[in-house]
């Protein structure tokens, strides 16, 4: 018997040992002048990957970025400010979830607590994407009466964009334009003469949103009712999933970012919307496309409602207030957003926000999109809501179009169903 | 006669069918290898083709050197290891007594039960609480965490294969040394544990690929590679924005050669254990 | 001497001197065996029900604030026609793979027991059945992109080059295909598991058997339901629950390769579960939904628990 105590005895000695010897692993690991950046897996931290070892070099700090994939980093950014947990020193967040980091006031104030000004070099509705609550539009209830703040600032510069093949055609000036282009050029299963980014929630709301504008339609009016499924809106979803899907490639329900402008640089599509990241990681990356220079990029186009909305989709950088390294995280934003640094990072592949380089001529030949870039940001592209239920928001509407895409509903089921429960869900979150 | 014209007519069939099924796994794994050899440039041709034209390893170095992944990779090992470690241990406290020992069936079967019991709990559902503890406790991006938990999920395979090969060893072979003066602990670990080790090595390598497989739980409670597994990084790199397919087939390459490495070595061994003892490896 | 499940070893080899010591002894054995069995199963048992506890309170709080709520997230968790169509595609989904692993299994483990004669083989093709079971599911997920992906899913380019399809099929885009291309993963990766248990008890029958039923005269259907079936009866059902229960759990996959789309279509149990719980993050409907997914598991466990021979004595 006395054995057997001893063996359990001995057992749990073993374990605990073993449970020392990994958390003091952990805790080796975490000395060391470095800061864990919170990243997306993609061309859009391009420029970021490229200048890291710069900032080593001059400072001294290492960067350790953890690259995820866009949904998982939204899920892991949320469960790790849930946790309170000082993993991360600096996160990069996508404009959209602002309104939920805002919030639930997991992000540490820039201006207040490390005394960052306004650039006249930036545009002023970068800085207004990064403040909370949104110095303008609809404010959620619970915000209204929060004091506003400087969250975030942009390190990619990010503004949906419109790309067709310039040498086959002129650009496009409304999206009836877009649909009768893409008709006398699509060529099925060899040319498509629009792709649609399809895949469900983010991507599909990503490439819808701009085309809903345009149709003078909305997720939400000034305050905060579902308008998903009024007739204007109604309109832009069957142009997006019976219009241009009938000159889509087969398979859009699974297409994401980087399909379409793969398919655009082995010259199988005519035109698409486009985010900056892929024009310089895909569409005009020297080694992997054959369609360099044959490429034009504009501005959205216009819709029936004679405007044409272009789309924000910064991200930003920002500094948790669980973070332990708050000053060291503050000095690498400033670093990082600095002329000189924004001069490298764009020609390492990173999407600046600065006039003066995208206006700089000698770039614009390098990043033929730069302008275009320019033109949209002067003139104030829409954002997404701002509401902190964004992200469910999207799911849900994603959802729903993916469907309709796929012919699983109708558009008017499927505006429906997504209205329905996106009442529910707003109700349930108090607006 | 009647037996060989049978075995004819089965051959017949067999052939053909089991050269299908070895296609359809062969297949798959070749087109895994062979996307993790191309170049990137391969992967913006109009049709995949079918063998790499410039084969390179430029994606294997991509995946561990500059995404790092070989820390993943030193994290799972010691998190399965652990896990292993554990597992065996509570798994040989629990089937010692009920297979050594004279004890009630019931409670035997009880034991058994229960440990089956735990197969069914459905990870996902459990890992809702576990969020909320794990964050209680501290342990939220900890790799102890992720040890505990492959621990409980793995002991109902360490119950079920240690009681296999525990029971088959005869009470005799015990016996014997208590005959000649030895105590219990004395005969559990030189003559039980020598006999028993192919069986708590096929154990082990059992619990080993389980545990390296986990997905969910490591998804969830991890956040940085201080804690992160090798399968996270895999489906991280399933990304949007970027055409990596090669590099993505690389670490899922390397996902599946580090159990199946552990597998063919142990094979004999394992073989008994996988199909709840009722095979010896031949 | 084998045994199928280790049964009880102690009643049938107790050699005479033990059973005539009389009840001092066995009764100082349990007592040790109770020693080493509770505080290790205590701990475990404390471990495991606690989650499941927290649960039940976190299913039992608002999201928004965490005061008591009693049954609202349950009801608003049955409210929800997702999780009907979760369930739906659960069904279907086993409704698929659960016969065609066991029919294939069974299958392939008859044609390699009646071909295949060579043992160096029988071992090679034991070692090749493995493989598939140790491949982490994510990789598998990851295979399955590389086949079905629109664009450069290897899958639609053979189908072409074989004339068998003129344009490519989106498999992950429709409800049917969907639900084909995820069901296929798990057939590929479990049905070797299922031919290895049927394998392994076809071994089992008693050569004798089957040389007395040749000798009567008896051929293939009835020398399998006669002599062979019997022995895989057992077997039939460990391995029914034992999918059932890894069905019912499956994530890793799906989740890897079309998210639960299109649309909710292969949103199974779990991964509609991960949606409320870490997309949504309304933590008290997903510990209702955890409950009852825990409740409705015990159920199951307690019907395979009666109808499984865990103890042959």
């Amino acid at each position: 018997m006395k054995r057997w105590v001893g063996l359990s005895i001995l057992t749990g000695v073993a374990v605990l040992a073993l449970a020392a010897l990994l958390a003091s692993s952990g805790l080796v690991a975490a000395q060391g002048a470095k800061l864990v950046i919170a990243a997306v897996a993609g061309n859009e931290s391009l420029g970021l990957k490229a200048v890291a070892p710069m900032y080593e070099r001059e400072h001294g700090v290492k960067l350790d970025i953890v690259e995820m994939p866009y949904p998982t980093l939204y899920e892991k950014l949320v469960t790790t400010f849930q946790a309170g947990a000082p993993t991360y020193d600096l996160v990069m967040l996508d404009d959209p979830w602002m309104p939920k980091f805002g919030t639930e006031e997991w992000l540490t104030p820039l201006d207040s607590t490390y005394g960052f000004k306004r650039d006249r070099d930036i545009p002023n509705v970068i800085y207004e994407v990064g403040t909370w609550p949104p110095p303008r539009g609809p404010v959620p209830p619970s915000e209204k009466a929060k004091p506003k703040h400087l969250l975030g600032i942009t390190v990619v510069g990010n503004v949906e964009m419109f790309m067709y093949r310039k040498d086959l055609s002129p650009a496009p000036k409304s999206w009836d334009e877009v649909l009768t282009n893409a008709k006398k050029f699509n060529k099925p299963g060899s040319m498509a003469g629009y792709v649609v980014r399809g895949a469900a929630t983010n991507p599909i709301v990503a490439d819808f949103l701009p085309i809903l504008w345009s149709f003078g339609g909305d997720v939400f009016d000034a305050n905060w009712n579902v308008v998903i499924d009024s007739p204007a809106s109604l309109r832009a979803v069957k142009f997006l999933v019976q219009d241009l899907k009938g000159v889509a490639p087969s398979g859009s329900e699974n297409i994401d970012a980087a399909d379409r402008s793969r398919l655009m640089a082995i010259g199988q599509a005519y035109q698409s919307t486009v985010w900056p990241g892929e024009v310089t990681g895909i569409v005009e990356n020297p080694k992997v496309s054959k369609v360099i220079g044959k490429v034009g990029f504009i501005p959205m186009p216009a819709g029936p409602s004679g405007k044409g909305y272009g789309m924000m989709g910064n991200w930003l950088l920002a500094i948790p207030k669980a973070s332990k390294n708050g000053g060291a995280a503050a000095a690498f934003i400033t670093w990082v957003t600095s002329p000189k640094v924004q001069k490298t990072y764009a020609e390492a592949g990173g999407i600046p926000a600065r006039k003066s380089i995208l206006n700089d001529p000698a770039m614009n030949k390098a990043n033929p999109y730069f302008s275009a870039l320019a033109k949209s940001l002067e003139a104030v592209p829409n954002w997404r809501p701002r509401t902190d239920q964004w992200n469910a928001v999207e799911t849900i509407l994603g959802t729903n179009l993916n469907a309709t895409l796929a012919g699983l509903s109708t558009p008017e089921e499927a505006t429906k169903k997504a209205a329905t429960e996106i009442r529910a869900l707003m109700k349930k979150a108090g607006y | 006669m009647p037996r060989r014209r049978a075995g004819r007519r089965w051959r017949v069939v067999g052939v053909p069918v089991l050269g299908a099924v070895a296609l359809v796994y062969a297949f798959p794994l070749y087109w895994l290898l062979v996307t993790a050899l191309k170049g990137e440039g391969e992967l913006y041709r109009a049709t995949p083709s079918l063998f790499p034209h410039e084969p390179t390893l430029a994606a294997f170095s991509s995946v561990l050197v500059t995404r790092r992944f070989f820390v993943l990779l030193e994290n799972s090992i010691i998190v399965c290891g652990a896990t292993v470690l554990i597992a065996l241990a509570i798994g040989f406290a629990v089937t010692y007594p009920i297979t050594r020992l004279k004890v009630s069936r019931r409670l035997r079967v009880g034991v058994l039960n229960w440990a089956l019991s735990l197969r069914f709990l459905p990870p996902v559902a459990v890992v809702v609480p576990y969020f909320a503890i794990v964050r209680g406790l501290g342990l939220y991006d900890r790799p102890e965490a992720l040890v505990l938990i492959y621990t409980i999920f793995n002991l109902p395979f360490s119950i079920w294969m240690l009681k296999g090969f525990l029971a088959e060893i005869p009470p005799e072979v015990e016996e014997a040394a208590f005959v000649d003066g030895a105590s219990r602990w004395v005969a559990f670990t030189r003559v039980l544990l020598p006999l028993a080790a192919p069986g708590i090595l096929a154990s082990g390598v059992i619990i080993f690929s389980f545990a390296w497989s986990e997905f969910l739980f490591a998804l969830i409670l991890t956040a940085s590679p201080q804690a992160q597994t090798f399968p996270v990084g895999v489906q991280g790199l399933v990304t949007q924005f970027e055409i990596i397919w090669n590099d993505m087939a690389a670490a899922g390459a390397i996902a599946i050669a580090v159990p199946l490495g552990l597998m063919v070595l142990a094979r004999r061994y394992v073989l008994a254990g996988l199909t709840f003892g009722v095979i010896r490896g031949q | 001497m084998e045994s199928a499940s280790g049964s009880g070893l102690q009643a049938e080899s107790a050699s005479p001197d033990r059973r005539k010591r009389g009840h001092g002894f066995e009764s100082r054995q349990e007592r040790l065996a109770y020693a080493i069995l509770l505080p290790v199963l205590g701990t475990v048992f404390v471990v495991v029900t606690y989650p499941l506890l927290f649960a039940v309170g976190q299913s039992l709080r608002a999201t928004r604030g965490g005061d008591f709520v009693g049954l609202q997230n349950y009801a608003s968790a049955l409210e929800n026609p997702l999780l009907y169509d979760a369930l739906g595609a659960t069904g279907i989904y086993a409704g698929i793979v659960l016969p065609t692993e066991i029919l294939a299994g069974l299958g392939l483990a008859l044609l390699v027991h009646r071909t295949v004669r060579s043992p160096r083989a029988r071992l090679a093709l034991y070692v090749f059945a493995t493989i598939p079971i140790v491949i982490p599911p994510v990789a598998v997920g990851v295979i399955a992109r590389l086949i079905y992906a629109p664009g450069y899913g290897v899958l639609n380019h053979l189908l072409m080059l074989a004339g068998v399809v003129q344009a490519e099929i989106p498999w992950l885009s429709r409800r049917d295909t969907a639900m084909l291309a995820v069901s296929s993963v798990d057939v590929w990766q479990w049905t070797p598991f299922v031919y290895l248990v049927f394998f392994a008890g076809l071994q089992t029958v008693p050569r004798e058997s089957i040389d007395a039923a040749q000798v009567d005269g008896a051929t293939g259907w009835t020398m399998f339901s006669r002599i062979e079936l019997p022995y895989l009866r057992p077997l039939f059902l460990m391995v029914l629950f034992w999918r059932i229960a890894d069905v019912l759990r499956v994530f890793d996959h799906i989740f890897i390769l079309t998210g639960g789309g299109p649309g909710s279509t292969t949103q199974l149990l779990s991964v509609y579960l991960y949606r409320v719980a870490f997309k949504f993050f309304d933590t008290g409907e997903a510990a209702a939904l955890a409950v009852m997914v825990m409740l409705a598991m015990s159920l199951l466990y307690a019907a395979a628990t009666r109808l499984l021979p865990l103890e042959r004595d």
